[in-house]
């Protein structure tokens, strides 16, 4: 036999007593623990009516820090888009009279290709992008799936949790 | 000839070789800023050191000359200590300047500082600020901060393109480069300065945050801008030539390119061009048609004249493929020995690089045996002044023209003697003077688009590689070079869908029109023309696509002048670099 | 005759498709129960509308035919599955009879059938068609191998069921259901009488039912839905109300054969008019049927399915064996302890 786990080596295999190997009252025993169960306090949340706040660790869809003067952190250095691994991302560069004298003329995710990876963050230079807490994604449309940077831009104060989760998870 | 070793290996040097020379040629890298080997040694950037033996101090191999018996180590534990402590030094006030540098990707400092440094920088204070947006000259953007003071610019300008006017201001670590005062960078070469300088610290206007290197893919062509034909690599994305670079070639142009082949070139594939074949209507409008449909009103029109009232026109603008085959429909069915080609001379050799010739193939196209045409006494010498096309033009014997791509109706003497011309069909790729006035327009290929052979003022052939695809290609198919948003791109992807153009290579058009007279052509691919080529024209003798490889060969008559490249930059060699090439 | 036929087969009809679908509802619930969940809650009051939504969306689907498949096989075998799981319904007496005026109808579509025993056993043997065909018919290796698998299951598991049968059958001493049934008034059920053939019948039934642990023809995770991988829209549905089906009838025969069918333990003490009584037997019937099904269900959510080898030693080298012992023992019983 070609592969040898845990489960199908010999060795490990512990030798069952005769009484579990009748095998009924073990069956027994399974039912009474599911039986159990149908008692226990339900895990289920009410989903449209009661919604989860995720942790700042959640990695919902990827977002551009929008700074205090309305322009993006973005520097355009497309590092997001070369790790990208569903490729998803797509940046254009230009210059500006900024201090940072490069930004993204077109900052574009298909949020149908991306896989929430996280990846873009962690390889973002200048913490420019990062993942938000919105989970919730619809389209009618592929086209729809096309964020730009009107819907990717969001204003730092709404992003303060992640942001400090990140400065805490550096350190 | 004295001997000596590298990290233990005997090497042989010709007398007065520096150990840096001797190590390239010899393959061993030794990493460096300061030192190109076209310019002269300055030694100032200490990053070549090596510990040669019997010295107390690690030595300078850009400044060291060999010796008999020297033993020089360049991995042994001070070396590699010394670079250490001279990245160190270098990165102190370097910014973190990647993420918005152009030169990321391909940058000597960022390939050392991974191999060479210790990877945790110990300066905490405040870097030093400098002037990050300083015109040196109409095509260069200085940042002071990126520079690390190697003076390759400096010797460039004086030694290179003999204008003296780049320099350092100030010492210590305030030092900067800037022109002299009045003065501007602003020679035919300048930009040459970019590709040498070994970080971001020269940037090209043109070029500015267009796009990331990893983004683009590279393709070795030549640049068409004069007959020089410099050896040139394209940078292309989203099939859009973003910029073009040159590329070593000891037999043509070395390490430089001129500023006007290099800005004024590309832009003419990207834009304005011509989307598929078009015909004048009963209204004397260019409408779109068919190639069918063009060639053989072509054909059918040229046939209603006297062989002696159609002129067949070759051109210097396109590889030699094209002109042979015009020549040989002009042989086929208009019984003539040879065709003209208009020669655009323009001004004055600048005595570097850019010639007079303002096309890539004027040797090309005479060798294919087209007959250079133009009233440029200067050049030709009064005698030899080839003026047979305005003269037949004017004398009215013409009807009918049928030119490969050459935009030679700028001439204005030309226009004008072309009033009394009836059906004229030519080639071209962009919209221009010389293709509106045309009856019968064929779209084709532009040089970045297809293969073909360029041969150089001195007899040098160099070979075209498609970078941009048109309708006929496909990237992956017909093996042009694909950056990684092209390998995994789907065609649903934006950046996938770049525009092509309907357009194919010169000869498919002389084809067509001349199995429409009558001949039985079968050429699939330019390949097979240029193998008849070769295998007929003693010039071209024992060439093929492959033996021109990325530096081309001489032709026959000119074996004598080859010269063997000694050093490649890595980021030259490598092109597209490590990050981007792969994955 | 044939009216009242008729009008049983319609009540019955009726009773059992939506005994169906609320079962399926049942499923449900206790799966999301027994994972602490809630189940589903959206669709009406409490959820109770969803098997209407359900079987809504079945018959909106697009009917999808594969390419290779044999139509013609490949139409008829949800159609025998979903027949024979009904028909068995025929013979089972769901209550004692219901007396009203001086009419005794008996309940049962089919009474006085008094081989009731050999009728069950043949046409429980005829399900394994459906699905077999279903396998071969649907041109896939899915569907032919768990096609094939469900034959070898079928035919392993329906000689303890019958040797689980033959124990009731000695007992009683006659095929007819009703006399078996009648053999039980006692209080004394043949659970009591004859537990290991209970055991024997009740795990074939999981077998003969394909139901967890035994779901080996249509085990998702190797053979993607086994038989009817290439089924969908209404066909799938009747193939799914089959199950359904043949869980309500082996609980049906179940109870009939060891739970003492409609007998209600200590009812006739009560006193109650003959109606009321015909009533009770009949809610008797159906609470014990109810139980049981949520047993069929109760054990899906709590035993993971056998492997193919597994299940085959225990058919035939554990169950098998247990049945002929179980005979023996039977007929010691019967010689020893009823005579
Ligand atoms: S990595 Fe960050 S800075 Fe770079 S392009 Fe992406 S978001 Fe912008
Ligand atoms: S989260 Fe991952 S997949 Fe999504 S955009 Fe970022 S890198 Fe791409
Ligand atoms: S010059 Fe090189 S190291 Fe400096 S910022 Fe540019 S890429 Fe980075
Ligand atoms: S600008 Fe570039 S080439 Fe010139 S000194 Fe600075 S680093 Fe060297
Ligand atoms: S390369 Fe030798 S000192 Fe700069």
């Amino acid at each position: 036999m070609g592969y040898n786990t845990k489960y199908n080596n010999p060795s490990t295999n512990r030798k069952l007593t005769l009484w579990e190997k009748l095998y009924l009252p073990e069956v027994i025993r399974g039912l009474l623990t599911t039986f159990k169960h149908i008692f226990r306090p339900k895990f289920t949340r009410q989903y449209p009516e009661e919604r989860w706040d995720p942790p700042a660790s959640f990695r919902g869809r990827p977002v551009l820090v929008m700074e205090e003067n309305g322009s993006e952190r973005c520097v355009a250095c497309g590092l997001c888009s070369r790790v990208c691994p569903p490729l998803a991302i797509e940046v254009r560069a230009s210059e500006t009279e900024q201090l940072k004298e490069r930004y993204p003329v077109v900052f574009e995710i298909n949020m149908l290709r991306c896989i929430f990876c996280g990846f873009c963050e962690e390889v973002c230079p200048e913490e420019a992008i990062i993942m938000s807490k919105d989970y919730e994604l619809v389209f009618r449309d592929p086209s729809e799936g096309i964020f730009g940077k009107d819907k990717l831009l969001v204003p730092k104060a709404e992003l303060k949790e992640r942001l400090d989760f990140l400065a805490e998870m550096r350190n | 000839m004295p001997k000596f070793t590298i990290d233990g290996n005997e090497y042989e040097a010709q007398a007065g070789q520096t150990i840096i020379q001797v190590a390239q040629e010899n393959g061993i890298d030794i990493p460096h800023f300061c030192w190109h080997p076209a310019l002269s040694v300055a030694g100032n950037c200490r990053m070549c050191l090596v510990e040669v033996e019997k010295t107390p101090k690690l030595q300078i191999a850009c400044g060291t000359i060999v010796t008999e018996g020297m033993v020089v180590k360049t991995l042994s534990e001070t070396a590699t200590k010394g670079r250490e402590d001279v990245m160190e030094f270098l990165l102190i006030n370097h910014p973190l300047d990647c993420p918005i540098c152009d030169e990321a990707g391909q940058c000597k400092l960022q390939d050392y500082a991974f191999d060479h440094s210790r990877g945790e920088s110990r300066f905490v204070e405040e870097k030093n600020h400098k002037d990050k947006r300083m015109p040196l000259g109409p095509q260069i953007l200085f940042d002071g901060e990126r520079c690390i003071s190697c003076s390759r610019c400096i010797r460039f300008a004086e030694e290179v393109a003999h204008q003296p006017v780049l320099t350092f201001v100030h010492r210590g670590d305030h030092v900067t480069i800037n022109a002299v005062p009045a003065e501007s960078f602003d020679n035919n070469m300048s930009m040459n300065v970019i590709d040498i300088c070994p970080v971001g610290a020269l940037t090209s206007r043109d070029f500015r945050f267009k796009a990331r290197v990893w983004d683009m893919s590279f393709t070795d062509s030549v640049c068409p801008g004069c007959s020089r034909g410099c050896s040139t690599r394209i940078g292309v994305r989203n099939n859009e030539i973003l910029r073009t670079e040159p590329r070593n070639n000891p037999n043509v142009n070395s390490y430089w390119m001129c500023d006007y082949g290099r800005v004024e070139m590309y832009p003419a594939v990207n834009e304005g061009r011509i989307d598929g074949p078009r015909m004048k209507d009963a209204a004397g409008k260019q409408q779109a048609t068919d190639y069918d449909t063009a060639a053989r009103v072509t054909a059918e029109t040229l046939k209603k004249y006297h062989k002696d009232e159609v002129l067949i026109l070759g051109s210097a603008a396109v590889p030699v493929e094209d002109n042979y085959a015009m020549l040989k429909l002009a042989r086929e069915h208009f019984g003539k020995q040879t065709i003209p080609f208009i020669s655009h001379i323009v001004g004055e050799d600048d005595r570097l690089l850019l010639k007079a010739d303002k096309t890539p193939n004027s040797m090309g196209a005479t060798l294919a045996g087209c007959v250079a045409d133009g009233h440029y006494p200067h050049v030709h010498g009064e005698k030899a002044a080839h003026t047979t096309v305005l003269e037949l033009l004017r004398s009215r014997k013409i009807k009918a023209v049928f030119a490969l791509g050459d935009n030679f109706l700028t001439d204005p003497q030309l226009l004008e003697a072309f009033e009394h011309v009836e059906f004229f069909a030519c080639h071209a790729a962009n919209e221009t003077i010389t293709s509106r006035r045309a009856d019968v327009v064929f779209s084709i290929s532009h040089w970045a688009e297809r293969d073909g052979v360029f041969v150089n003022f001195e007899g040098w052939a160099q070979s075209l590689n498609p970078a941009v695809t048109t309708n006929y290609q496909v990237r992956g198919r017909d093996q042009l070079n694909m950056s990684r948003l092209d390998r995994f791109g789907s065609p649903y992807d934006k950046w996938a869908r770049g525009h092509k153009r309907d357009a194919r290579e010169g000869w498919h058009f002389v084809q067509l029109v001349s199995n429409q007279l009558g001949s039985k052509w079968h050429y699939l691919h330019t390949e097979q023309l240029f193998e008849e080529i070769a295998a007929t024209n003693p010039e071209f003798k024992g060439m093929s696509y492959e033996s021109l490889g990325s530096l081309g060969q001489p032709i026959a008559s000119k074996h004598s002048m080859v010269k063997e490249p000694i050093y490649q930059e890595v980021y030259q060699e490598t092109g597209a670099p490590l990050m981007g090439s792969g994955n | 005759m044939v009216i009242e036929a008729l009008i049983k087969i319609a009540i019955v009809l009726l009773v059992v498709l939506t005994a169906v679908s609320y079962t399926v509802l049942l499923e449900r619930w206790v799966s999301a129960w027994v994972q602490d969940r809630i189940g589903p809650n959206r669709v009406g009051p409490l959820g109770l509308l969803q098997p209407l939504a359900d079987v809504l969306k079945l018959l909106l689907k697009e009917d999808i035919e594969p390419m290779m498949a044999q139509k013609w096989f490949h139409w008829v075998a949800p159609v025998i599955s979903i027949s024979v799981a009904f028909s068995v319904l025929a013979i089972i007496p769901f209550g004692h009879s219901l007396t009203i005026g001086s009419t005794i109808i008996p309940l049962t579509i089919a009474p006085n059938i008094n081989i009731g025993v050999l009728m069950l056993v043949a046409l429980t043997s005829v399900g394994v068609y459906g699905i077999t065909l279903a396998g071969w018919s649907s041109g896939s290796k899915y569907s032919l191998l768990g096609g094939i698998r469900s034959s070898a299951q079928m035919i392993s598991y329906e000689l303890t069921l019958g040797l689980g049968l033959l124990s009731v059958v000695m007992l009683s001493g006659s095929l007819d259901l009703n006399a078996i049934i009648n053999s039980q008034s006692a209080g004394l059920w043949n659970i009591i009488r004859a537990p290991i053939g209970f055991l024997l019948f009740f795990v074939s039934s999981f077998a003969e039912t394909n139901r967890q642990p035994f779901d080996l023809p249509e085990a998702e995770p190797e053979l993607v839905g086994g038989y009817h991988t290439e089924y969908s829209s209404m066909k799938f549905a009747l193939f799914f109300l089959a199950e359904y089906a043949n869980m309500i009838t082996a609980s049906s025969v179940i109870t009939v054969l060891f739970l003492g069918g409609w007998h209600v333990p200590f009812a006739d003490q009560l006193g109650l008019p003959a109606l009321a009584m015909s009533i009770v037997g009949i809610l008797g019937f159906v609470l014990k049927v109810l139980g049981l099904l949520f047993i069929f269900i109760w054990v899906r959510w709590s035993i993971p399915r056998f492997r193919y080898d597994q299940l085959m030693n225990l058919g035939w080298k554990v169950l098998l064996p247990l049945g002929i012992v179980n005979i023996i023992l039977t007929a010691l019983e019967k010689i020893y302890l009823v005579n």
